[in-house]
């Protein structure tokens, strides 16, 4: 069957056509008939393109102001006669969406029901940048394709399976019970994915592997799964929370911000910014929030883009250490997304100290990955694998819609996970 | 009248409340026309505009690619004809009456009697301007309070010839821009103005009979109710020479001696010391307008 997959952002939409059904995606045949974006979304200069296998790339620029313009674009040429892959819109048999935040009790993929809209509206509250837009997304394409069921596929839902002992914060109680300020956690989707396939790839069993997963992207975060299960993270309440990252801070002592605040005469929103968008590894270097261009800076002799890398790596290292405390012991790290997929630099430098552990890299394959291929860089005699998988978020988002559709949907969160309510 | 989207707002007007309006609009996502009078001044307030985009990236307020974003809706201009295509016009050029007048009946001939004309003052008469217009109904009054971009409030002032269906766009369109809008109905100085105004030209007459310094003053008021400024660093950021006239305005208006300037403000004014923007007020500030003479204790505390 063939499923489209939605991304929503503010001004984008992203989306996939994907070719699956439960036995392809047993036998990892599933895979994307159509790719691409409209971005600029409000402008009058709105992009959409479009990218199918073996075929040149299609763009096309106009006005859309609105997400529901852009999915009716999208429909559009996706039934086109000369770019498009489908013969009529009917060809779609079902919609996933991708979608931030499932607070609580979003604890799995699921087909989206006025109840369950009802249930993403007040997560909107604790996602204000990303749920509002997602929503969007969702009933644009409610609207154009009503005839199919709808599957949300939540961030946070994969972390979902998380202990309190993990999650809550040693704040007064009340903020749990009355803000439902806890870790959440993010890139869920991705971690799971990549948590799977590194199983794959080490021929083990994921219920007997404990695995470190990295997603090292525009955003940064690692997980801690276990038998399957993602036992903490490194996002928190937000996706500030861990790693240093391209422009947000990531750990640190929260004090620091009522003490900048009242010394720089900084407003709510002025701090907010500084902390996501001017912080991490452009912040510390004045460089760049770009890894490709940081590592330049450091070749180049520049002490504080040197500084950034050194201190996102350090991070990296350090949460490998705590995580394989957290489990007993570790199986495999893996490392995802553009900086994880492509920068042999923090791959080799991450692990450079873990030998300890286990981990014996092999530089030289590190250095010389094929392209978008999942691989081992760790020597055969390494007691624990260190691997790299491209992440692919949309395929997983179209297997879980495949598989609410058939039944066959656990929830992630875990018998006796709940914290107390009061 | 339908329910019409606001797309384009034009700003007539390129002046320090004009640029920070504009810069509002388009982060709100709107796409603006900024109008001024010849190319001179339009590549003047282009350049301020930006430089102010600078400087709140150097506050951590904004990043470079916002300010692209930004920029990337504002379109600067001296033709007045740009603004027949917008959906809404604010004017905001200086706070005289006869000037505004002859813009509103420029903008009346121009443009469809659908779109409601903003007129941005804090105490001329909506009433008294849009007299003789075509389409009076269509006159609203905003009073934003500066800097646009962070104040929550602005004020909505009805005229009494002011229509629903305008006054309602322009509610609405407070709501685009995140504000909260206070409804109001037409009065000198309306809310903002009105009460902040004895406040300041008290804390001048305090001074000048020597009860304490302008620091002091300044300091006490702060501290014991908590403003985020004295009531005179207030009126050095707003303009001495600008509180004046407002205070001048309301004495001539209403006759109520409260509203009677108080003549240290009126000596300062002469003497050209106008407040941050000048250096000088009853303060003295940096290139920045950042206070340089701040005493100790005025300096934030924790815990």
């Amino acid at each position: 069957m063939k499923i489209l997959v939605l991304n929503c952002g503010s001004s984008s939409v992203k989306f996939q056509v994907i070719e699956t059904s439960l036995e392809m995606i047993q036998a990892n045949a599933d895979s994307a008939i159509a790719k691409g974006s409209v971005e600029r979304i409000g402008m009058s200069d709105s992009r959409l393109s479009l990218e199918v296998p073996g075929r040149k790339p299609f763009q096309e620029i106009s006005e859309i102001l609105e997400h529901r313009t852009a999915v009716e674009r999208i429909l559009k040429v996706l039934v086109h006669p000369q770019h498009g892959v489908l013969g009529k819109v009917e060809e779609i048999e079902a919609v996933g969406h991708r979608m931030v935040h499932g607070g609580e009790k979003l604890a799995s993929s699921v087909l989206v029901t006025a109840e369950v809209e009802e249930m993403i509206e007040e997560c909107v509250v604790l996602a204000p940048l990303h749920n509002p837009h997602n929503l969007r997304g969702l009933h644009a394409a409610q609207a154009l394709l009503g005839g199919v069921p709808h599957i949300a596929v939540f961030d946070t839902a994969f972390h979902q399976s998380m202990p309190p002992k993990a999650f809550v914060y040693g704040l007064p109680y009340e903020m749990y019970t009355r803000h439902k300020v806890r870790r959440y956690g993010f890139h869920g989707t991705s971690h799971r994915f990549v948590a799977i396939h590194t199983a794959r790839l080490l021929k083990r069993n994921l219920e007997d592997t404990r695995i470190v997963t990295c997603h090292l992207g525009n955003g940064c975060s690692m997980a801690a799964v276990k038998q399957g299960h993602s036992i903490d993270t490194t996002m928190g309440f937000t996706p500030l929370e861990g790693l240093l990252m391209g422009t947000r801070t990531g750990d640190m002592d929260p004090a620091v911000l009522p003490w900048v605040m009242a010394m720089e005469e900084l407003t709510l929103a002025q701090l907010n910014a500084m902390l996501n968008k001017h912080s991490g590894l452009y912040g510390v270097s004045g460089v760049s929030s770009d890894m490709r261009e940081l590592e330049k800076a450091c070749k180049d002799g520049n002490r504080r883009a040197k500084l950034a890398f050194d201190i996102f790596c350090y991070r990296i290292t350090k949460y490998i250490g705590a995580y394989a405390a957290a489990m007993g012991g570790v199986d495999a790290v893996t490392f995802t997304g553009g900086i994880g997929e492509n920068s042999a630099a923090v791959r080799e430098q991450t692990l450079a100290g873990l030998s300890f552990l286990g981990i014996e890299l092999d530089v030289e394959k590190n250095r010389n990955l094929p392209r978008g291929e999942e691989v081992l860089i760790t020597t055969p005699a390494s007691r624990v694998a260190a691997a790299v998988v491209p992440t692919n978020e949309e395929r997983v988002i179209a297997r879980d819609t495949v598989r609410v559709l058939g039944g066959v949907m656990p929830s992630f969160s875990l018998p006796g996970n709940e914290a107390p309510s009061s | 009248m339908s329910e019409r989207e606001l797309q384009h707002i034009g700003v007539i007007g390129g002046g320090m409340m004009g640029r920070s309006i504009a810069t509002k609009v388009s982060q709100a996502g709107l796409q603006v026309v900024v109008r001024d009078l010849d190319e001179a001044r339009v590549a003047e307030v282009k350049a301020r505009l930006e430089s102010s985009l600078d400087r709140q990236i150097e506050r951590w307020a904004m990043t470079q690619s916002e300010r692209k974003a930004t920029l990337s809706r504002i379109v600067f201009t001296p033709d007045l004809h740009a603004a027949a295509s917008c959906d809404l016009v604010i004017e905001t050029i200086h706070e005289d009456f006869e000037a505004k007048r002859s813009l509103l009946a420029e903008l009346d001939n121009l443009l469809d009697p659908s779109i409601p004309v903003i007129v941005n003052t804090s105490t001329l008469s909506i009433t008294e301007l849009a007299q003789g217009l075509a389409h009076p109904g269509r006159i609203v009054g905003m009073h934003f309070l500066y800097p646009v971009t962070t104040t929550r409030v602005v004020e909505v002032v009805r005229g009494q010839v002011t229509d629903n269906e305008a006054f309602e766009q322009v509610r609405k369109f407070a709501r685009v821009l995140g504000k909260v809008p206070i409804e109001e109905f037409e009065s000198p100085g309306f809310v903002t103005t009105r009460v902040m105004l004895p406040l300041i030209n008290e804390a001048v007459q305090v001074v000048m009979e020597g009860v304490a310094t302008a620091a002091e003053v300044d300091l006490c008021m702060k501290l014991g109710y908590d403003f985020r400024l004295g009531p005179l660093e207030w009126a050095d950021r707003i303009g001495l020479h600008k509180v004046h006239n407002w205070l001048e305005h309301l004495f001539q208006e209403t006759g109520d001696p409260k509203f009677r300037p108080c003549p240290l403000l009126r000596k300062l004014v002469r003497a050209g010391h106008h407040g941050a923007r000048w250096g000088q007020g009853f303060f003295r500030y940096d290139e920045e307008r950042n206070r340089l003479d701040r005493p100790a204790d005025d300096t934030p505390q924790l815990g």
